[in-house]
Protein backbone atom coordinates (compact mmCIF):
# COMPACT_ATOMS: atom_id res chain seq x y z
CA UNK A 1 0.00 0.00 0.00
CA UNK A 2 1.13 3.36 -0.53
CA UNK A 3 1.00 6.84 0.96
CA UNK A 4 -0.90 9.25 -1.61
CA UNK A 5 -4.56 9.55 -0.41
CA UNK A 6 -5.43 10.78 -3.56
CA UNK A 7 -4.98 13.89 -6.40
CA UNK A 8 -6.42 17.31 -5.52
CA UNK A 9 -6.65 20.53 -7.91
CA UNK A 10 -3.95 22.66 -7.64
CA UNK A 11 -6.65 25.84 -7.81
CA UNK A 12 -10.01 24.71 -6.72
CA UNK A 13 -8.96 21.90 -4.24
CA UNK A 14 -11.28 19.38 -5.61
CA UNK A 15 -10.52 16.18 -5.03
CA UNK A 16 -10.04 13.59 -7.44
CA UNK A 17 -9.22 9.56 -6.99
CA UNK A 18 -5.94 7.70 -8.46
CA UNK A 19 -6.39 7.58 -11.90
CA UNK A 20 -4.37 8.47 -15.11
CA UNK A 21 -5.96 12.11 -15.63
CA UNK A 22 -4.32 15.11 -14.54
CA UNK A 23 -6.77 18.16 -15.13
CA UNK A 24 -9.55 18.92 -12.79
CA UNK A 25 -13.16 18.47 -14.63
CA UNK A 26 -14.60 21.90 -13.58
CA UNK A 27 -11.65 24.59 -13.35
CA UNK A 28 -9.16 23.13 -15.60
CA UNK A 29 -6.52 23.53 -12.59
CA UNK A 30 -3.95 20.86 -12.85
CA UNK A 31 -3.79 18.29 -10.18
CA UNK A 32 -1.58 16.92 -7.77
CA UNK A 33 -0.89 13.51 -6.13
CA UNK A 34 -1.76 14.28 -1.62
CA UNK A 35 0.06 12.08 0.80
CA UNK A 36 -0.52 10.92 3.74
CA UNK A 37 2.22 12.65 5.57
CA UNK A 38 0.74 11.19 9.18
CA UNK A 39 1.37 7.56 8.17
CA UNK A 40 4.66 8.46 6.51
CA UNK A 41 5.90 10.00 9.75
CA UNK A 42 5.39 6.62 11.23
CA UNK A 43 7.11 4.61 9.04
CA UNK A 44 10.03 6.61 7.71
CA UNK A 45 13.10 7.74 9.28
CA UNK A 46 16.64 9.40 8.35
CA UNK A 47 17.93 5.70 9.58
CA UNK A 48 15.39 3.66 7.53
CA UNK A 49 16.21 5.77 4.53
CA UNK A 50 20.34 5.66 5.37
CA UNK A 51 19.47 1.60 4.93
CA UNK A 52 18.73 1.88 1.51
CA UNK A 53 20.30 1.24 -1.80
CA UNK A 54 20.91 4.61 -3.11
CA UNK A 55 18.81 5.30 -5.84
CA UNK A 56 15.99 7.50 -6.27
CA UNK A 57 13.40 5.00 -4.67
CA UNK A 58 15.11 5.18 -1.35
CA UNK A 59 12.02 7.90 -0.74
CA UNK A 60 9.73 5.36 -2.14
CA UNK A 61 6.88 6.79 0.77
CA UNK A 62 6.81 9.86 -0.35
CA UNK A 63 6.73 9.01 -4.03
CA UNK A 64 3.22 8.58 -5.65
CA UNK A 65 3.39 4.51 -6.30
CA UNK A 66 0.90 1.85 -4.50
CA UNK A 67 3.47 -1.20 -5.28
CA UNK A 68 7.34 -1.79 -4.83
CA UNK A 69 9.41 0.79 -7.55
CA UNK A 70 9.74 -1.35 -10.84
CA UNK A 71 11.26 0.80 -13.25
CA UNK A 72 14.26 3.18 -12.81
CA UNK A 73 15.65 0.79 -10.17
CA UNK A 74 19.21 2.40 -10.58
CA UNK A 75 18.39 5.85 -11.19
CA UNK A 76 18.78 8.92 -8.80
CA UNK A 77 21.25 9.70 -6.17
CA UNK A 78 23.44 11.25 -8.20
CA UNK A 79 26.44 12.70 -6.46
CA UNK A 80 26.46 16.03 -4.35
CA UNK A 81 29.89 17.40 -5.34
CA UNK A 82 31.28 20.32 -3.10
CA UNK A 83 32.60 22.62 -6.09
CA UNK A 84 35.95 24.33 -4.42
CA UNK A 85 37.80 25.16 -6.91
CA UNK A 86 34.37 27.26 -8.44
CA UNK A 87 34.19 28.43 -5.33
CA UNK A 88 37.56 29.98 -5.59
CA UNK A 89 37.12 30.83 -8.90
CA UNK A 90 33.83 32.84 -8.70
CA UNK A 91 34.59 34.26 -4.92
CA UNK A 92 32.14 32.27 -2.93
CA UNK A 93 32.45 30.38 0.72
CA UNK A 94 30.10 27.67 0.28
CA UNK A 95 29.57 25.47 -3.32
CA UNK A 96 27.69 22.41 -4.53
CA UNK A 97 26.79 21.04 -7.65
CA UNK A 98 23.77 18.26 -7.41
CA UNK A 99 25.38 16.51 -10.55
CA UNK A 100 22.50 15.00 -12.30
CA UNK A 101 25.05 14.93 -15.83
CA UNK A 102 25.66 11.11 -14.20
CA UNK A 103 22.26 10.38 -13.52
CA UNK A 104 21.60 6.66 -14.88
CA UNK A 105 20.68 5.62 -17.52
CA UNK A 106 20.18 8.27 -20.01
CA UNK A 107 22.45 11.19 -18.02
CA UNK A 108 19.60 13.93 -17.52
CA UNK A 109 17.23 14.27 -14.41
CA UNK A 110 14.24 12.83 -16.76
CA UNK A 111 15.74 9.71 -15.80
CA UNK A 112 14.11 10.43 -11.99
CA UNK A 113 10.39 11.66 -13.31
CA UNK A 114 10.21 8.79 -15.84
CA UNK A 115 11.47 6.34 -13.40
CA UNK A 116 8.36 7.14 -11.19
CA UNK A 117 6.19 7.98 -14.05
CA UNK A 118 6.55 4.24 -15.48
CA UNK A 119 6.46 2.26 -12.54
CA UNK A 120 2.89 4.21 -12.17
CA UNK A 121 1.83 3.32 -15.64
CA UNK A 122 2.46 -0.28 -14.97
CA UNK A 123 0.67 -0.39 -11.60
CA UNK A 124 -2.05 1.49 -13.89
CA UNK A 125 -2.03 -1.34 -16.37
CA UNK A 126 -0.59 0.46 -19.46
CA UNK A 127 1.37 -1.71 -21.94
CA UNK A 128 2.21 1.69 -24.23
CA UNK A 129 4.41 4.86 -23.25
CA UNK A 130 4.27 7.78 -24.92
CA UNK A 131 5.78 11.32 -24.85
CA UNK A 132 6.57 14.48 -27.08
CA UNK A 133 10.29 15.38 -26.61
CA UNK A 134 13.68 16.69 -28.77
CA UNK A 135 15.75 15.63 -25.99
CA UNK A 136 15.98 14.60 -22.65
CA UNK A 137 12.77 13.39 -22.02
CA UNK A 138 12.70 10.90 -25.22
CA UNK A 139 15.63 9.75 -23.91
CA UNK A 140 14.81 8.95 -20.98
CA UNK A 141 10.82 7.18 -21.98
CA UNK A 142 12.85 5.26 -24.82
CA UNK A 143 15.82 3.72 -22.24
CA UNK A 144 13.68 3.15 -19.07
CA UNK A 145 10.93 2.27 -21.43
CA UNK A 146 12.56 -0.47 -22.98
CA UNK A 147 13.95 -2.10 -19.80
CA UNK A 148 10.32 -1.87 -18.25
CA UNK A 149 8.76 -3.56 -20.94
CA UNK A 150 6.65 -0.90 -22.95
CA UNK A 151 5.71 -0.28 -26.58
CA UNK A 152 6.94 3.10 -26.89
CA UNK A 153 5.68 6.21 -29.07
CA UNK A 154 8.06 9.28 -29.29
CA UNK A 155 6.93 12.12 -31.16
CA UNK A 156 9.36 15.05 -32.70
CA UNK A 157 8.51 17.62 -34.85
CA UNK A 158 9.91 16.59 -38.14
CA UNK A 159 12.66 19.25 -38.41
CA UNK A 160 14.82 17.77 -35.74
CA UNK A 161 18.10 17.39 -36.43
CA UNK A 162 19.21 13.65 -37.13
CA UNK A 163 22.12 13.97 -34.60
CA UNK A 164 19.51 14.45 -31.90
CA UNK A 165 17.46 11.27 -32.47
CA UNK A 166 20.24 9.13 -32.49
CA UNK A 167 20.22 9.15 -28.64
CA UNK A 168 16.40 7.72 -28.82
CA UNK A 169 16.41 5.91 -31.69
CA UNK A 170 18.92 3.61 -30.68
CA UNK A 171 16.43 1.99 -28.20
CA UNK A 172 14.02 0.90 -31.08
CA UNK A 173 10.94 3.12 -29.92
CA UNK A 174 7.79 4.07 -32.31
CA UNK A 175 9.81 7.50 -33.45
CA UNK A 176 7.01 9.52 -34.88
CA UNK A 177 8.66 12.64 -37.08
CA UNK A 178 5.37 15.29 -37.60
CA UNK A 179 5.09 17.28 -40.03
CA UNK A 180 4.17 20.37 -38.04
CA UNK A 181 5.40 23.16 -35.85
CA UNK A 182 6.10 23.08 -32.47
CA UNK A 183 2.14 24.14 -31.71
CA UNK A 184 1.10 21.26 -34.08
CA UNK A 185 3.23 18.61 -32.73
CA UNK A 186 1.57 19.77 -28.56
CA UNK A 187 -2.10 19.92 -30.20
CA UNK A 188 -1.99 16.43 -31.46
CA UNK A 189 -0.17 14.80 -28.57
CA UNK A 190 -3.25 16.51 -26.45
CA UNK A 191 -5.86 14.81 -28.68
CA UNK A 192 -3.78 11.39 -28.68
CA UNK A 193 -3.22 11.32 -25.22
CA UNK A 194 -7.22 11.72 -24.69
CA UNK A 195 -8.00 9.19 -27.17
CA UNK A 196 -5.53 6.04 -26.72
CA UNK A 197 -4.80 4.59 -23.27
CA UNK A 198 -1.51 5.20 -23.59
CA UNK A 199 0.96 6.46 -20.42
CA UNK A 200 1.90 10.01 -21.97
CA UNK A 201 4.18 10.60 -19.29
CA UNK A 202 3.58 14.27 -18.96
CA UNK A 203 0.15 14.94 -19.88
CA UNK A 204 -2.20 12.02 -18.16
CA UNK A 205 0.64 10.88 -15.93
CA UNK A 206 1.91 14.03 -15.28
CA UNK A 207 0.93 14.17 -11.56
CA UNK A 208 2.77 11.03 -10.91
CA UNK A 209 5.84 12.04 -13.34
CA UNK A 210 6.38 15.14 -11.64
CA UNK A 211 6.82 13.83 -8.06
CA UNK A 212 10.20 12.15 -9.42
CA UNK A 213 11.62 15.38 -9.12
CA UNK A 214 11.14 15.89 -5.24
CA UNK A 215 14.15 13.10 -5.52
CA UNK A 216 16.63 15.56 -6.44
CA UNK A 217 15.40 18.02 -3.45
CA UNK A 218 15.87 15.10 -0.67
CA UNK A 219 18.72 13.99 -2.31
CA UNK A 220 20.32 17.21 -1.45
CA UNK A 221 18.86 17.67 1.88
CA UNK A 222 20.51 13.82 2.41
CA UNK A 223 23.65 14.62 1.67
CA UNK A 224 24.17 17.57 3.42
CA UNK A 225 23.85 15.60 6.61
CA UNK A 226 19.71 16.24 6.71
CA UNK A 227 20.18 19.96 6.15
CA UNK A 228 19.01 22.19 3.89
CA UNK A 229 21.15 24.59 2.07
CA UNK A 230 20.67 28.55 2.12
CA UNK A 231 19.90 28.78 -1.53
CA UNK A 232 19.10 26.34 -4.39
CA UNK A 233 19.78 27.42 -8.19
CA UNK A 234 17.16 25.39 -10.42
CA UNK A 235 16.91 25.59 -14.10
CA UNK A 236 13.41 26.44 -15.44
CA UNK A 237 11.82 25.05 -18.52
CA UNK A 238 8.29 23.72 -17.22
CA UNK A 239 8.37 24.93 -13.77
CA UNK A 240 8.18 21.61 -12.37
CA UNK A 241 11.89 20.98 -11.15
CA UNK A 242 11.67 24.07 -9.33
CA UNK A 243 8.18 23.51 -7.96
CA UNK A 244 8.95 20.23 -6.85
CA UNK A 245 12.31 20.59 -4.74
CA UNK A 246 10.55 23.02 -2.92
CA UNK A 247 7.71 21.06 -2.31
CA UNK A 248 10.65 18.21 -1.75
CA UNK A 249 12.21 20.45 1.43
CA UNK A 250 8.83 21.15 3.20
CA UNK A 251 7.46 17.95 3.02
CA UNK A 252 10.83 16.71 4.90
CA UNK A 253 9.86 19.41 7.35
CA UNK A 254 6.20 17.72 7.62
CA UNK A 255 7.23 14.39 8.48
CA UNK A 256 10.30 15.95 11.38
CA UNK A 257 13.34 14.86 8.94
CA UNK A 258 14.10 18.95 8.60
CA UNK A 259 13.57 21.35 11.75
CA UNK A 260 13.24 24.89 9.60
CA UNK A 261 13.22 25.26 6.18
CA UNK A 262 14.82 28.30 5.11
CA UNK A 263 16.25 27.87 1.96
CA UNK A 264 16.07 29.99 -0.86
CA UNK A 265 14.81 28.88 -4.17
CA UNK A 266 15.85 30.48 -7.41
CA UNK A 267 15.21 30.07 -10.70
CA UNK A 268 16.77 30.00 -14.08
CA UNK A 269 16.04 30.45 -17.23
CA UNK A 270 17.52 31.38 -20.38
CA UNK A 271 17.10 35.13 -21.84
CA UNK A 272 15.78 33.82 -25.14
CA UNK A 273 12.73 32.11 -23.69
CA UNK A 274 12.18 33.30 -20.12
CA UNK A 275 8.50 33.56 -19.35
CA UNK A 276 9.02 33.10 -15.83
CA UNK A 277 11.52 35.31 -14.93
CA UNK A 278 9.97 37.90 -17.44
CA UNK A 279 7.31 37.90 -14.47
CA UNK A 280 9.01 37.68 -12.11
CA UNK A 281 10.47 41.11 -12.92
CA UNK A 282 7.68 42.33 -13.82
CA UNK A 283 5.46 41.92 -10.96
CA UNK A 284 2.68 40.16 -12.56
CA UNK A 285 1.33 36.66 -11.61
CA UNK A 286 0.48 36.32 -15.33
CA UNK A 287 3.13 34.27 -17.52
CA UNK A 288 2.88 35.64 -20.86
CA UNK A 289 3.51 32.47 -23.66
CA UNK A 290 6.99 33.34 -25.46
CA UNK A 291 8.26 31.72 -29.07
CA UNK A 292 11.48 30.52 -27.77
CA UNK A 293 15.05 31.47 -29.28
CA UNK A 294 17.94 30.25 -27.44
CA UNK A 295 20.80 26.98 -27.09
CA UNK A 296 19.15 25.85 -24.19
CA UNK A 297 16.73 23.94 -26.30
CA UNK A 298 16.35 21.80 -23.05
CA UNK A 299 14.62 24.35 -21.12
CA UNK A 300 12.82 25.92 -24.94
CA UNK A 301 9.38 25.60 -23.38
CA UNK A 302 7.38 29.16 -24.18
CA UNK A 303 4.31 28.10 -22.63
CA UNK A 304 5.41 26.47 -19.00
CA UNK A 305 2.40 24.32 -17.17
CA UNK A 306 3.92 25.07 -13.89
CA UNK A 307 5.10 28.79 -14.71
CA UNK A 308 2.78 30.40 -12.11
CA UNK A 309 3.44 27.59 -9.35
CA UNK A 310 7.34 27.99 -9.74
CA UNK A 311 6.84 31.37 -9.41
CA UNK A 312 5.01 31.40 -6.40
CA UNK A 313 7.37 29.03 -4.82
CA UNK A 314 10.56 31.52 -5.79
CA UNK A 315 8.25 34.16 -3.84
CA UNK A 316 7.01 31.58 -0.89
CA UNK A 317 10.60 30.90 -0.31
CA UNK A 318 12.34 34.42 -0.63
CA UNK A 319 14.52 33.74 -3.99
CA UNK A 320 14.65 35.63 -7.40
CA UNK A 321 14.22 34.75 -11.04
CA UNK A 322 17.02 35.80 -13.36
CA UNK A 323 17.64 35.01 -17.14
CA UNK A 324 20.74 34.66 -18.86
CA UNK A 325 21.95 35.24 -22.29
CA UNK A 326 23.53 32.41 -24.64
CA UNK A 327 26.85 34.04 -24.83
CA UNK A 328 27.03 33.48 -20.74
CA UNK A 329 25.69 30.05 -21.03
CA UNK A 330 28.48 29.11 -23.26
CA UNK A 331 30.97 30.70 -20.98
CA UNK A 332 29.66 28.83 -17.96
CA UNK A 333 29.73 25.96 -19.47
CA UNK A 334 33.46 25.89 -20.02
CA UNK A 335 33.88 27.39 -16.48
CA UNK A 336 32.26 24.81 -14.82
CA UNK A 337 34.36 22.12 -16.78
CA UNK A 338 37.94 23.57 -16.16
CA UNK A 339 37.24 24.36 -12.49
CA UNK A 340 34.64 20.83 -11.42
CA UNK A 341 35.56 18.66 -14.93
CA UNK A 342 31.93 18.43 -15.20
CA UNK A 343 30.86 18.62 -18.60
CA UNK A 344 27.19 20.16 -18.42
CA UNK A 345 24.55 20.27 -20.95
CA UNK A 346 22.92 24.34 -22.08
CA UNK A 347 20.74 24.00 -18.94
CA UNK A 348 23.83 23.66 -16.51
CA UNK A 349 24.97 26.80 -18.59
CA UNK A 350 22.02 28.41 -17.70
CA UNK A 351 21.85 27.56 -13.97
CA UNK A 352 25.85 28.65 -13.35
CA UNK A 353 25.58 31.83 -15.63
CA UNK A 354 22.43 32.81 -13.50
CA UNK A 355 23.84 31.78 -10.49
CA UNK A 356 27.23 34.28 -11.09
CA UNK A 357 24.60 37.01 -12.20
CA UNK A 358 22.54 37.00 -9.12
CA UNK A 359 25.91 36.80 -6.88
CA UNK A 360 26.41 40.47 -8.93
CA UNK A 361 23.39 41.84 -8.46
CA UNK A 362 23.47 41.02 -4.54
CA UNK A 363 20.06 38.67 -4.61
CA UNK A 364 22.67 35.68 -3.23
CA UNK A 365 25.35 36.52 -0.52
CA UNK A 366 28.67 35.55 -1.09
CA UNK A 367 28.99 33.80 2.24
CA UNK A 368 25.58 31.49 1.58
CA UNK A 369 26.03 27.84 1.26
CA UNK A 370 24.50 27.53 -2.60
CA UNK A 371 23.29 24.43 -4.21
CA UNK A 372 23.48 24.56 -8.28
CA UNK A 373 20.62 22.03 -10.02
CA UNK A 374 23.06 20.92 -13.13
CA UNK A 375 20.35 18.65 -14.74
CA UNK A 376 22.01 16.90 -17.92
CA UNK A 377 24.83 15.65 -19.55
CA UNK A 378 27.01 17.98 -21.78
CA UNK A 379 27.66 15.50 -24.43
CA UNK A 380 23.89 15.75 -25.30
CA UNK A 381 24.26 19.89 -26.65
CA UNK A 382 28.65 19.88 -27.30
CA UNK A 383 27.57 21.39 -30.73
CA UNK A 384 26.67 24.75 -28.98
CA UNK A 385 30.68 24.64 -28.04
CA UNK A 386 31.88 24.09 -31.77
CA UNK A 387 34.30 27.18 -32.60
CA UNK A 388 34.01 28.39 -28.95
CA UNK A 389 36.48 25.86 -27.28
CA UNK A 390 39.90 26.33 -26.88
CA UNK A 391 42.50 25.89 -29.37
CA UNK A 392 43.77 22.35 -30.66
CA UNK A 393 47.75 22.07 -31.23
CA UNK A 394 48.69 20.08 -33.86
CA UNK A 395 52.00 18.37 -34.31
CA UNK A 396 54.09 16.72 -36.72
CA UNK A 397 55.29 12.88 -35.63
CA UNK A 398 58.49 14.03 -33.88
CA UNK A 399 60.08 15.12 -30.81
CA UNK A 400 61.37 18.83 -31.79
CA UNK A 401 57.79 19.37 -33.05
CA UNK A 402 56.41 18.08 -29.67
CA UNK A 403 59.32 20.33 -27.46
CA UNK A 404 58.34 23.42 -30.06
CA UNK A 405 54.79 23.52 -28.73
CA UNK A 406 55.44 22.79 -25.50
CA UNK A 407 57.53 25.17 -25.29
CA UNK A 408 54.88 28.10 -26.55
CA UNK A 409 52.21 26.31 -24.00
CA UNK A 410 54.59 26.85 -21.56
CA UNK A 411 55.09 30.74 -23.02
CA UNK A 412 51.68 31.15 -22.79
CA UNK A 413 50.58 29.59 -19.08
CA UNK A 414 53.68 32.05 -17.73
CA UNK A 415 55.76 29.21 -17.02
CA UNK B 1 -19.42 18.84 -42.87
CA UNK B 2 -16.04 18.52 -40.40
CA UNK B 3 -16.40 16.93 -36.99
CA UNK B 4 -17.54 19.01 -33.88
CA UNK B 5 -14.40 18.89 -31.44
CA UNK B 6 -13.82 20.18 -27.74
CA UNK B 7 -10.32 22.06 -27.03
CA UNK B 8 -9.32 23.44 -23.32
CA UNK B 9 -7.30 26.68 -24.14
CA UNK B 10 -5.71 29.10 -22.45
CA UNK B 11 -5.73 32.57 -23.68
CA UNK B 12 -3.14 35.53 -22.61
CA UNK B 13 -4.78 39.03 -23.50
CA UNK B 14 -2.64 42.29 -24.50
CA UNK B 15 -3.08 45.27 -22.23
CA UNK B 16 -5.12 46.41 -25.56
CA UNK B 17 -7.56 43.85 -25.35
CA UNK B 18 -8.87 43.83 -22.04
CA UNK B 19 -11.63 45.99 -22.30
CA UNK B 20 -12.65 44.90 -25.72
CA UNK B 21 -15.47 41.60 -26.19
CA UNK B 22 -12.77 39.66 -28.22
CA UNK B 23 -14.30 36.50 -27.45
CA UNK B 24 -17.56 36.87 -27.95
CA UNK B 25 -17.11 38.16 -31.39
CA UNK B 26 -14.96 35.23 -32.50
CA UNK B 27 -17.84 33.01 -30.68
CA UNK B 28 -20.41 34.71 -32.87
CA UNK B 29 -18.91 35.01 -36.20
CA UNK B 30 -17.58 31.24 -36.08
CA UNK B 31 -20.25 29.65 -34.32
CA UNK B 32 -17.87 28.21 -31.71
CA UNK B 33 -18.81 28.04 -27.74
CA UNK B 34 -16.87 29.13 -25.53
CA UNK B 35 -16.98 27.98 -21.88
CA UNK B 36 -15.21 30.10 -19.52
CA UNK B 37 -13.89 27.94 -16.13
CA UNK B 38 -11.19 30.48 -15.23
CA UNK B 39 -9.88 33.86 -15.50
CA UNK B 40 -7.50 36.46 -13.84
CA UNK B 41 -7.58 39.95 -15.26
CA UNK B 42 -4.31 42.47 -13.95
CA UNK B 43 -3.72 45.98 -15.04
CA UNK B 44 -1.29 44.32 -17.97
CA UNK B 45 -2.38 41.11 -18.70
CA UNK B 46 -5.73 39.44 -18.84
CA UNK B 47 -5.65 35.56 -19.03
CA UNK B 48 -8.87 33.40 -19.74
CA UNK B 49 -8.71 29.86 -19.36
CA UNK B 50 -11.75 27.82 -21.27
CA UNK B 51 -13.10 25.14 -23.35
CA UNK B 52 -14.09 25.76 -27.12
CA UNK B 53 -16.50 23.99 -28.68
CA UNK B 54 -17.14 23.94 -32.38
CA UNK B 55 -16.53 22.39 -35.78
CA UNK B 56 -12.76 21.37 -36.31
CA UNK B 57 -12.58 23.64 -39.51
CA UNK B 58 -14.38 26.66 -37.52
CA UNK B 59 -12.27 26.38 -34.23
CA UNK B 60 -9.16 26.59 -36.27
CA UNK B 61 -10.41 29.63 -37.74
CA UNK B 62 -11.44 31.00 -34.78
CA UNK B 63 -8.20 30.77 -32.93
CA UNK B 64 -6.37 32.14 -36.10
CA UNK B 65 -9.02 35.42 -35.88
CA UNK B 66 -7.93 35.49 -32.30
CA UNK B 67 -4.19 34.99 -32.68
CA UNK B 68 -4.46 37.87 -35.60
CA UNK B 69 -5.51 40.36 -33.03
CA UNK B 70 -3.17 39.88 -30.73
CA UNK B 71 -4.43 36.92 -28.09
CA UNK B 72 -2.26 34.50 -27.37
CA UNK B 73 -3.68 31.20 -27.70
CA UNK B 74 -2.00 27.87 -25.95
CA UNK B 75 -2.95 24.22 -24.41
CA UNK B 76 -3.56 24.38 -20.82
CA UNK B 77 -1.04 21.23 -20.54
CA UNK B 78 1.38 23.80 -21.46
CA UNK B 79 3.77 23.02 -24.14
CA UNK B 80 4.27 19.13 -24.21
CA UNK B 81 7.28 18.68 -25.91
CA UNK B 82 9.79 18.67 -23.54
Amino acid sequence: MGYVTGLKCRECGRDYPIEPIYVCEFCFGPLEAVYDYKKIKKVLSRRVIERRPKTLWRYKELLPIDGEPQVGLSSGFTPLVKAENLARYIGVKELYIKDDTVAHPTLSFKDRVVAVALTKAKEFGFDTAACASTGNLAHAVSAHGAKAGFKRFIFIPASLEQSKIIASIVYEPNLIAVDGNYDDVNRLCSEIANKYRWAFVNINIRPFYAEGSKTMGFEIVEQLGWEAPDNIVVPCASGSLLTKIWKALKELREIGMLKEVETKIYGAQATGCSPISTAFKKGTDVIKPVKPNTVAKSLAIGNPADGYYALQAVKESGGAMEDVSDEEIVEAIKILAKTEGIFAETAGGVTLATYIKLLKEGKIDKKDSTVLCITGNGLKTSEVLNGRTTEIYYIKPNLASFEETLSRINKKEGR
Amino acid sequence: MGEVKKLRVRLTFPQELIKEPVLFRMAKKYDVMPNIRRARVTDTYGEMILELEGLEENLQEGINSLRQQGVIVELIEGDIIE
